[in-house]
């Protein structure tokens, strides 16, 4: 555990030196939420759709933004960055648990998502956004969004100690974007299409949506944030379980 | 005495594309206590493959392997705490500052934050690098960063050093100061393991030396030892050089070595 938190802060002391690798994980998702309520705030007017529970659609798109920047994977990239370059070996060489070198990255990922999740969440309120479930319901909020980017980054990790290869990496984490959109992105899962639903309701990434979206519409909702924590824990502990397998056994 | 380095049958199999690759086929090693000690070979003999099961960055296919007295594979961690380790193309984080690096990499062998400070310090002023102490590594020459490289294995006081081509790619005067840290490093009692391309290198350095060929080892015993059996069995009427000995181990001309050997004159 003290070794993961000195790695940690090294990862930390490393993301604020390469702010060209933060600011997309703020602004991508940023403009994602501009550009999509921009499209469909006129459709969904706040006043005659139900779903919004009398807030505008900013405040059902947040949540969807906020996954989008847990989903950038940026620790899985600097970790391969150091397989590629030697430096993964010289910590390998070091007396340590080796997962602390993969957790070290994971409880940055943490930390940086705690923040920028709450600096996202703050420009969104100028716009007529609410946290139904207020300072808690806030709190909670990007604390699942956080834990959501921890279990999204370790499993990347996981596919760069696989693959030892920045190029797959990228790929990878390619393949798992789209699941992003494969949920009640832009309506309530009851809305979609059938087989969009069905999708929906298979991709556990819809729970981890609704669960962060009750916070912002409904307030506490338990049954929506005990799936998504659900998720996050069945999720958090393959990602674990993967981690530790694999970085036992890297050769 | 117990050996710094004892490997018995040291063997290492990959599973390749087209069938195991033999990387490392039965290497016995043993290097005393306070030995520089001379890994030699061509490119793809299989030294990096050693250097890499003797320091628990690499499982052992079978075979033994003890390092600092203890066992590489069933006890990685006691290991890992005795030894130093420089592996080819420096791996650092350039991102770090070398202080940092020097320091967190103190602290990875336990030491309080204090005692971390201290030590990258006293390192720093070792190697010769305060002054550009708190600058960014990736601002580092070739040699700086080797420098560095060094200094983070010498972090923990190791008994055993391992040097993976130590002066790979530096220029001749970088070369040089290289040799030089690793002279003053065994003066201080450390063991060296080092591995090179370079004859002359190991014929400056090293009290003993193996050449590894085809993952296996095809010569050992001193530069000088080794030079004066070839001498006697070709009968030849000159002091042959380590490059003779290498040549001759390895079954290569000249011509076919070109490009894979280098020599550098001190």
């Amino acid at each position: 555990m003290k070794t993961s938190l000195i790695l940690g802060q090294r990862a930390l002391r490393e993301s604020l030196r390469t702010p060209d690798s933060l600011l997309p994980t703020l602004l991508i998702p940023l403009f994602f939420l501009v550009v999509n309520v921009g499209q469909a705030a006129r459709i969904f007017p706040s006043a005659g759709t139900e779903f919004l529970k009398g807030q505008n659609y900013a405040a059902f798109q947040l949540p969807s933004s906020l996954l989008v920047a847990a989903s950038f994977g940026s620790a899985a990239l600097y970790l391969v960055e150091e397989v590629e370059g030697g430096y993964f070996d010289k910590l390998r060489a070091t007396p340590i648990p080796r997962m602390a070198i993969a957790f070290g990255r994971l409880y940055a990922e943490l930390v940086k998502m705690l923040v920028l999740g709450a600096v996202m969440v703050l420009i969104a309120l100028p716009f007529g956004v609410r946290i139904e479930g207020g300072i808690l319901g806030f709190v909670v909020l990007i604390t699942v969004i956080a834990l959501w980017s921890v279990v999204f980054s370790g499993i990347m990790q996981v596919v760069a100690l696989k693959s030892r290869s920045a190029a797959a990496t990228q790929s990878a984490s390619l393949v798992f974007f789209p699941l992003l959109f494969v949920t009640p992105n832009f309506v309530p899962r009851h809305l979609l299409t059938r087989p969009m639903e069905i999708a929906a309701t298979v991709n556990p990434v819809t729970y981890v949506m609704e669960g962060a979206r009750s916070l912002i519409l409904d307030g506490f909702d338990g049954p929506a944030l005990l799936r998504a924590l659900a998720v996050i824990v069945a999720a958090g502990a393959l990602m674990t379980w993967l981690t530790v397998r694999t970085i036992n056994s890297y050769d | 005495m117990t050996a710094a380095i004892l490997a018995e049958q040291l063997m290492k199999t990959y599973r390749g594309r087209s069938g195991d690759v033999e990387a490392v086929r039965g290497v016995d090693l043993e290097v005393a206590k306070g030995e520089v000690f001379g890994f030699l070979g061509p490119n793809g003999a299989g030294k990096s493959t050693t250097v890499r099961m003797l320091t628990t960055l690499m499982t052992i296919t079978s075979g033994t392997a003890r390092v600092a007295g203890f066992d590489v594979a069933s006890q990685p961690h006691e290991t890992r705490r005795r030894i130093g380790v420089a592996l080819q193309e420096a791996g650092l984080d350039a991102r770090q500052t070398g202080r940092e690096l020097l320091v967190l990499q103190a602290r990875l062998f336990g030491m309080s934050r204090t005692d971390a400070t201290d030590r990258a310090q006293a390192l720093l002023e070792w190697v010769d690098l305060t002054e550009a102490a708190d600058r960014s590594v990736k601002g580092y020459s070739g040699g700086m960063k080797r420098r560095l490289d060094l200094a983070s294995a010498l972090v923990n006081e190791p008994e055993v050093l391992f040097l993976d081509e130590p002066t790979t790619g530096l220029d001749p005067a970088s070369r040089l100061t290289v040799w030089d840290e690793v002279r003053r490093i065994n003066n201080l009692g450390t063991t060296v393991f080092l591995t090179t391309q370079y004859l002359e290198e190991a014929d400056q350095l090293c009290d003993r030396i193996a050449i590894i060929d085809g993952g296996a080892i095809v010569r050992r015993g001193t530069p000088s030892e080794l030079k004066s059996e070839l001498r006697q069995r070709l009968q030849l009427d000159h002091e042959p050089t380590l490059d003779d000995v290498f040549l001759d181990a390895t079954g290569r001309s000249r011509q076919r070595v070109a490009g894979d050997v280098q020599e550098i004159h001190a």
